[in-house]
């Protein structure tokens, strides 16, 4: 390093005299660069940053004694050191190069990088997801773990108390097992002893085999051909290995066997006895029940007690009551019999008592019908009285009337009294003009019997005197109409006064009538008026012309509208009877097919399509499901128990291999009728006869059975794989 | 139109005067159709006069009949044989009368003058009238019972007796409205012609 950088200042150097002095001399160091050139290539890197350097160099300013020979010799190093720094240039050049495609790569990388950490994103979300449904059922798990928990807690208390009885048995049994285990003991001990005997045996044979061994060694050294029957002696020898390590499995096998029929001996016994505390259990509970329901019972009954107190005290009450309503009783019994005797008095017969209500409702009832008669001929009377009564004022207004009438007769009668009296003198007077007028017409007799006889001058004469007799009589008469018409005078004032009154009663008749007819003026007024208002309410609707046309166009809007209406209405009704002709081929069974793909709607099959895509994915889910977690549960049967189930596919054999067994060692078992296992013969069994006649028939345990072969084959083949 | 009416400005002929009458009735006659909902508010476009916003119906038939009608009127108003104009709102499904709007037309003035008959109200004066008026008609919605049922309308013109009936036109039946209640209008004036206007509608009960 401190080499280049002296090279670095000398280059410096060089360009700066190359600058400032032009062909100038070059100290000491100028003789190291040649040598240190070759090395240079190396720390090219440090060639970019010669700056720093030349400033400080600068500030040297040194001068050079100029001479050609190194002049000559710098130039030759400088053009060295431009060849150098081309050189360089183009490494630098080239390193920018490597660097960019270090730069490609690299980001490349991290754009793979990055996918990947996108991808890995994803899945951890994905996987956040799953861990959140997980803790979700995590949490229902927990609820339930709780819930089970709880009910845990309660078996443990029941199951304690079971226990500690059990406990207390055990114990008991436990110093029974003590015992017997000692006579265990001693039997193994025998046992033992008889093992070492074999044992001993053993080792005899042992030695001898050892004996053998030499023999055979020495056989072998001799007859060095026989080597296979050697390797023989081997095999047997490992045969019996194997065999001694089976006696002695089995003999272990036995005891424990032993052990366990004593123990599952007493388990049964202990079960037995559970099963009775069961029961005991059951029945207390019952108890319990029932002492709860009497309990029950009893507050009912309390209550019932209450309800019967109550009652007690309404019953006293009634009781009171009761001597009240006795005493009354008694004394309404005496008011009856009072009463009895007012009837049997009142009915006038000593009958029974229980005719007497009925004779006594008989006699009132007639005495009541003889009442409604009497009353209804009282209102007969009384309307025959008023009727009388009325007739009576009619009578009497009748009778004023005559009255009346008689008093106007009276007055009539003397007015005709003094009439009489005139007309006397009247009669007089006439019988006395009658009398003259006699007289004038003897006179004229005499007269007509003279003119026959006497002349004209005597006619002339008696003409005269009967002319002054006629004037006289004129004159008589004038009197008469005179006094006449005095007395006319004289009974007017009379007749006026009659006048008069009927005038008056007219005048009142008259008045009432005309009252009457003002009342009735006024009424139709009034109805007039409220004729009036009905009619204006009801001609505000109407539509009055008062006298005139009404004209409109013809075509209104309210006509077209009509017109549209009904044409509409047309090609409804046409597409009405289109269609009720459609459905009625349809019913025939003619244009179904038509009709069928129209009626069912896309969006529906659609949905329903989906419908059906979704529960298919459902059911493949399920079936995954159950698939792994069958597989899954295989798996783990097949480690903890170390059989592996099959059943081949519509058949209810179940084929059972061991994990220890070889190829061809099965079990098959056949489902019976009765829901139990059924062992079937093939090769393999036919092997295990003594495990058969023990464990099926005798323990009838199938579990015992299969575990024993376990274990068999499991030692068969440590056996084989410790030697 | 009221330009023709107020040549003069001092003076309303009988020519104008019905001008301005069948003016009026236009515009009245469109407002109702658009209170009442008879045709749908998209048919309506709203046009200013007297001082409104007054909605008119852009349905070309509308327009044509409407135009028809007021001109036969327009000659009948000048020779003083109308006495009434109604505008007659049914109902197509079940043909009962709902509405009748009664335009009753009165004649003020000397009538011996004839055609040459004027008058000195001010334009301005009826203009407010006629404004009131339709101010009314627009603020009657708010009493009058709903249409909710498909309505249409007849425009039926009352004449003495004396006037035959023209091409196109004929007779028309009485419009009459069962268990009605009747508004009455303001009334505006010309000084030639007095117009009531009054609202006719079936109570529902």
């Amino acid at each position: 390093m401190s080499e280049t950088s002296k090279m670095n200042d000398t280059i410096v150097q060089m360009v700066n005299n190359l600058k400032t002095t032009g062909p100038t001399a070059i100290s000491e160091p100028s003789l190291k660069r040649s040598l240190s050139s070759s090395p240079s290539l190396s720390s090219s890197l440090e060639e970019a940053t010669p700056t720093k350097k030349f400033k400080r160099q600068s500030n040297f300013n040194l001068s050079y004694v100029a001479s050609p020979r190194e002049t000559n010799r710098l130039r030759f190093d400088l053009l060295e050191a431009r060849n150098i720094i081309a050189d360089l240039e183009n490494r630098i050049q080239h390193m920018h190069h490597v660097r960019k495609q270090m730069q490609l790569m690299y980001d490349n990388e991290t754009e793979s990088l990055k996918r990947r950490h996108d991808y890995d994103r994803k899945t951890i979300e994905q996987l956040e997801d799953q861990l959140q449904t997980i803790r979700q059922r995590e949490t229902a798990l927990k609820l339930e773990l709780s819930e089970m928990r709880a009910k845990y807690d309660q078996i443990k208390v029941t199951s304690e108390e079971e226990l500690m009885a059990l406990t207390k048995e055990l114990g008991d049994q436990k110093d029974q097992s003590q015992n017997k285990i000692s006579d265990n003991s001693r039997e193994i001990y025998d046992l033992k002893q008889k093992l070492a005997e074999m044992e001993n045996v053993l080792v005899a044979a042992q030695d001898d085999a050892k004996t053998q061994k030499e023999l055979v060694k020495e056989l072998s050294k001799e007859l060095k051909e026989k080597n296979a029957a050697v390797i023989e002696l081997e095999m047997k020898k490992v045969e019996l290995i194997q065999v001694k390590n089976q006696l002695r499995s089995l003999e272990s096998a036995k005891e424990d066997y032993l052990e366990y029929q004593q123990q599952s001996k007493l388990h049964a016994k202990k079960l037995n006895k559970f099963i009775e505390m069961e029961k005991e259990n059951a029945q207390l509970k019952e108890d319990f029940a029932r002492l709860k329901t009497n309990l029950k019972n009893k507050l009912l009954l309390e209550e019932e007690v209450h309800n019967l107190k109550i009652r007690v005290e309404d019953h006293k009450k009634l009781e009171q009551r009761l001597f009240e309503l006795q005493s009354q009783f008694d004394r309404n019994q005496a008011y009856l019999n009072e009463w009895k005797a007012v009837a049997r008095g009142f009915c006038e017969s000593n009958d029974n008592d229980a005719v007497l209500p009925h004779l006594l409702r008989s006699s009132i009832e007639r005495l009541q019908h003889q009442e409604l008669s009497l009353l209804s001929e009282k209102v007969e009377f009384e309307t025959q009285i008023k009727t009388a009564q009325h007739e009576a004022k009619v009578a009497k207004a009748e009778l004023e009337k005559c009255q009346k009438l008689i008093d106007e007769l009276k007055t009539t009668g003397t007015q005709k009294q003094t009439l009489i009296h005139r007309m006397q003198k009247k009669l007089q007077l006439v019988s006395r003009e009658r009398d003259s007028y006699r007289l004038q017409l003897d006179s004229y007799e005499r007269d007509l019997t003279m003119i026959g006889e006497s002349g004209t001058s005597i006619i002339v004469q008696s003409q005269k005197e009967r002319i002054d007799n006629l004037e006289k009589i004129v004159g008589n008469y004038r009197d008469l109409v005179e006094k006449l018409e005095n007395d006319l005078q004289e009974a007017h004032p009379q007749l006026y006064t009659d006048v008069v009154t009927i005038k008056q009663e007219q005048t009142a008749r008259l008045q009432q009538e005309v009252a009457k007819l003002r009342d009735e003026k006024e009424q139709l007024l009034e109805q007039r008026d409220r004729l009036e208002i009905q009619l204006e309410s009801l001609t505000t609707g109407q539509d009055t012309l008062h006298g005139g046309q009404a004209f409109h166009l013809a075509i209104n809007p309210l006509a077209e509208c009509l017109k549209e209406r009904q044409q509409q209405l047309e090609s409804l009704q046409e597409e009405n009877l289109k269609l009720k002709n459609k459905i009625r081929k349809m019913e025939q069974g003619l244009e179904t097919s038509k009709l069928g793909e129209i009626s069912i709607c896309p969006q529906e099959v659609q949905s329903l399509r989906e419908q059906v895509k979704n529960n298919e994915k459902q059911t493949q889910k399920l079936k995954d499901y159950f698939k792994s977690s069958i597989q899954d549960f295989r798996n783990v049967v097949y480690m903890m128990f170390g059989y592996k189930i099959d059943r081949p596919t519509n058949s209810n054999v179940y084929i059972l291999r061991n994990m220890y067994a070889e190829q061809p060692e099965q079990l098959h078992f056949q489902v019976n009728a009765d829901g139990g296992l059924d062992l079937m013969e093939n090769e393999y069994s036919m092997t295990l006869g003594h495990l058969i006649g023990v464990f099926l028939i005798r323990q009838k345990s199938i579990p015992a059975f299969l575990s024993t072969i376990t274990l068999e084959l499991f030692n068969q083949r440590t056996a084989t794989q410790t030697y | 139109m009221t330009t023709a009416a107020v040549k003069n400005k001092s003076a309303i002929t009988l020519k104008g005067s019905s001008d301005i009458l069948c003016d009026y009735l236009n515009y009245g006659i469109n407002s109702i159709l658009f209170q009442r909902g008879l045709y749908p508010s998209e048919d309506f476009q709203a046009t200013e006069n007297y001082g409104l916003n007054i909605l008119m119906s852009t349905n070309n038939k509308i327009k044509e009949f409407l135009a028809t009608t007021l001109g036969q009127l327009k000659e009948w108003l000048i020779k003083r044989t109308v006495n009434r104009v109604a505008l007659i709102i049914t109902n197509v499904k079940t043909l009962e009368v709902m509405e009748r709007w009664d335009f009753t037309i009165e004649y003020e003035g000397n009538i011996e003058d004839g055609e040459a008959q004027t008058s000195d109200k001010p334009l301005k004066q009826i203009k407010n009238e006629i404004r009131d008026v339709l101010r009314q008609i627009a603020s009657s919605v708010s009493y009058l019972p709903l249409l909710d049922c498909l309505c249409s309308f007849d425009i039926q013109i009352y004449t003495t007796n004396d006037v035959e009936l023209p091409e196109k036109w004929a007779l028309a039946e009485p419009a009459n409205i069962k268990n009605a209640q009747s508004v009455k209008m303001r009334s505006f004036s010309t000084q030639i012609h007095k117009m009531d206007t009054a609202v006719t509608y079936r109570n529902e009960d």
